[in-house]
């Protein structure tokens, strides 16, 4: 942060303020208007007058609506199991393929790496077709099954960055461990990953949002309302016939706000997760 | 480093089984997929058949009523020569009963199956017509359509080879769609990169709430595409929008409405939406390259003299461009694939005309259940994305293998 200083001395003219607030306003701008909305009657979203600030006679109604009639808390705990479940077995699988990509010698681990990467590339409408004749062909639709398919999305950003984690981590207490007759687990288990533990938190965090963020998978493979997960929900609330804008900005406002507590409380860790994908050095 | 022994080896069993089973797999089925006629709707095409095969449910019920109705017209049958004809025709289906006696269902059968059910069909096909012009049979009208089922026992196999890719390169929606990736891709990356830079550049002086802007910063990428496309949706909305309302304003549409109902006006719609919720992520993966140039570089160059203009040319962008590469290639490859954000802010309306390849893809495999042909247009997506892979790759040479 050296450079930080030096440009402070600088100093900086009103353009620059503008241009920064005019970049928040536009980041904030459609919460705040959804916020709004998620107040009116529906009357006054289509009405007369439709842009004003303040609800002429705000209402709870559309709350009332989408968790009572439309299940939105179903989908927002559907969402949590199957992007728990995902981060937990993520995370674990993840850990141990990249301590071994980290630390171990064997042949064929530039191409395990390879695929990795090429995997995060792919465009994930391509399995997409197999996958879903598979779970019908296993039973396994509506279910959270989905869960094991959501790792061609988690997984290669998960290993990508515990392999970076891991290369920064001595090697020299894993030697010592073992000249003390540890196994390779008890190494992992004792001394890496507790060093280890800050780079797994921001792996599960990356993961768990991927995941709740999924919706191809989820609209496919579990078509049934009592598995829909939140993106899938949400998307259902617009329907061929009718768009209750008001229930949509209600619902909107329910299932961000699990997303903003985790942005507010572990926005470093995210941050240094989405950077660690290649651009630190 | 240690060497990998049977337990190392056990460290890598399970990401081996979920990339194996979950990516690599589909991906080779995609890829067979799509050299079949592969629809689930259609029985006869409801799965990947190589070989012939032959309905034989099918063909017991309709070799037993022929025999049965030739039968009951050999007394009319007085020609000795016709007679032994309509014998042998019943003789070859009996026999075909014997042989596939044990089976039911639909199984696959070999060549020489194949010819012996042919030959049976056209010597019956060839004996019921000659009969009919002779005789008056009983069954007259039934018989040939008998007998057809006979034909119609048998299953062709759906394998098409190469033809689903000539179909599809000469297929105008694939041409659009991908005419409209390249357009999406091309804008929104292009718009993100300068917005992000620009941003990231900010970010990154010594400010007060730097911390309060990268928050704020997060929320947009944070939240689910599906969600913030029903939002925006909304904010498009030609009568209770309040977006397309401010467009109309200033003068950049003639009605609300014509946002998301011309195919400039929804394409445009859906570019912004995309600038609005990753432009933010582009600033944060950049501002972590910028935080990397040492602050000497920057005071050595105001010694000599330098302007802002001239640091930003001569030092920010070249020691920064690793990072650009990287950042682009991850975006760009996100764009390309654009899918959520198109379905559900445009559904690929108004008329087609921001139907994307994954879109139109989707479309193919669920909404026509034609999954041979989905299969191509992604396959056709797959190659698309490693081009550009490629071509990224070479930029940035070797380095992202290299750090490992």
């Amino acid at each position: 942060m050296a450079n930080n200083a030096g440009a402070e001395k600088k100093g900086f003219g009103l353009p620059f303020w503008i241009m920064l607030i005019f970049y928040l306003v536009i980041i904030v701008f459609p919460f705040i208007w959804i916020l709004i909305t998620s107040f009116k009657q529906t009357g006054e979203i289509y009405g007369n007058n439709p842009f004003s600030i303040i609800p002429d006679n705000p209402t709870m109604q559309h709350y009332a609506d989408v968790i009572l009639e439309k299940g939105i808390m179903r989908a927002i705990g559907n969402s949590l199991i199957v992007s728990g479940v995902t981060t937990i077995y993520i995370v674990i699988v993840a850990t141990f393929a990249a301590y071994a990509i980290s630390r171990f010698d064997f042949r064929g681990k530039n191409l395990l790496l390879g695929i990795v990467l090429a995997v995060s590339m792919f465009p994930q409408m391509i399995v997409i077709g197999p996958i879903y004749n598979l779970f019908i062909d296993l039973g396994w639709t509506n279910s959270y099954w989905i869960t094991l398919p959501y790792s061609s999305i988690t997984l290669p950003m998960a290993v990508w960055i515990l392999v970076t984690h891991f290369n920064q981590i001595p090697l020299a207490l894993e030697e010592s461990a073992r000249i003390d007759g540890a196994s390779a687990f008890q190494t992992l288990y004792k001394i890496v990953f507790p060093l280890a533990a800050p780079g797994v938190f921001t792996v599960a965090i990356i993961t768990f949002i991927t995941a709740w963020n999924e919706f191809v998978l989820a609209i496919t493979i579990n078509s049934n309302s009592e598995y829909h997960t939140v993106p899938v929900a949400i998307s259902f609330l617009r329907t061929q016939f009718e768009i209750l804008w008001g229930q949509v900005a209600a619902a909107t406002i329910l299932v961000t706000i699990p997303t903003l507590v985790i942005v507010l409380l572990f926005q470093r860790q995210i941050v240094n997760g989405l950077t660690q994908g290649g651009v630190k050095e | 480093m240690r060497k990998m022994g049977f337990r190392e080896f056990l460290f890598i069993v399970p990401i081996l089984l979920l990339i194996g089973i979950f990516s690599l797999w589909p991906v080779l089925q995609s890829f067979t997929y799509s050299f079949f006629d592969f629809q689930l709707n259609d029985r006869t095409k409801s799965g990947l058949y190589l070989n012939e095969r032959f309905n034989v449910d099918l063909y017991k019920e309709t070799s037993l009523y022929v025999d049965r109705f030739i039968s009951q017209d050999m007394e009319t049958i007085t020609d000795e020569e016709d007679k032994a004809r309509a014998q042998e025709v019943i003789d070859q289906l009996n026999n075909l009963d014997e042989e596939f006696d044990k089976e039911e269902g639909v199984i696959t059968i070999s060549s020489e199956q194949k010819e012996q059910i042919e030959a049976a069909y056209e010597n019956a096909d060839a004996t019921v017509q000659t009969l009919g012009d002779k005789y008056e049979l009983q069954q007259e009208e039934n018989l040939p359509l008998l007998v057809e089922d006979i034909k119609n026992s048998m299953i062709e196999s759906n394998f098409i080879g190469l033809q689903g890719y000539k179909r599809a390169l000469q297929d105008h929606f694939v041409l659009d769609a991908l005419r409209h990736t390249l357009v999406f891709t091309f804008a929104s990356v292009a718009l993100e990169l300068v917005l992000g830079l620009g941003m990231a550049m900010i970010m990154n002086q010594g400010i007060r709430g730097k911390g309060f802007i990268r928050t704020t910063s997060l929320i947009p990428w944070a939240i689910p595409t599906a969600v913030a496309a029903l939002m925006w949706s909304y904010l498009y909305d030609g009568s209770a929008g309040v977006v397309a309302e401010i467009f109309s304003n200033i003068g950049l549409l003639d009605e609300p409405t014509d946002l998301m109902q011309t195919g400039a006006g929804a394409m445009t719609a859906a570019i912004l939406a995309d600038v609005w919720k990753t432009t933010p992520y582009m600033a944060i993966l950049l501002l972590a390259g910028l935080q990397n140039i040492p602050g000497s570089l920057y005071e050595a160059s105001s010694i000599d003299g330098a302007n802002r203009i001239q640091d930003f040319f001569r030092i920010t962008l070249p020691l920064l461009k690793p990072s650009i590469l990287v950042a682009l290639l991850f975006r760009t490859l996100d764009a390309f694939r654009i899918f959520d954000l198109i379905y559900v802010l445009t559904g690929g309306g108004p008329g087609g005309s921001t139907e994307t390849l994954s879109v139109y893809s989707y479309k193919v495999m669920f909404g026509q259940t034609n999954f041979g042909y989905g299969s191509v247009v992604v396959m056709i997506m797959f190659v698309c994305v490693a081009i550009i892979s490629t071509i990224y790759v070479k930029f940035l040479g070797t380095n992202i293998m290299d750090r490992n």
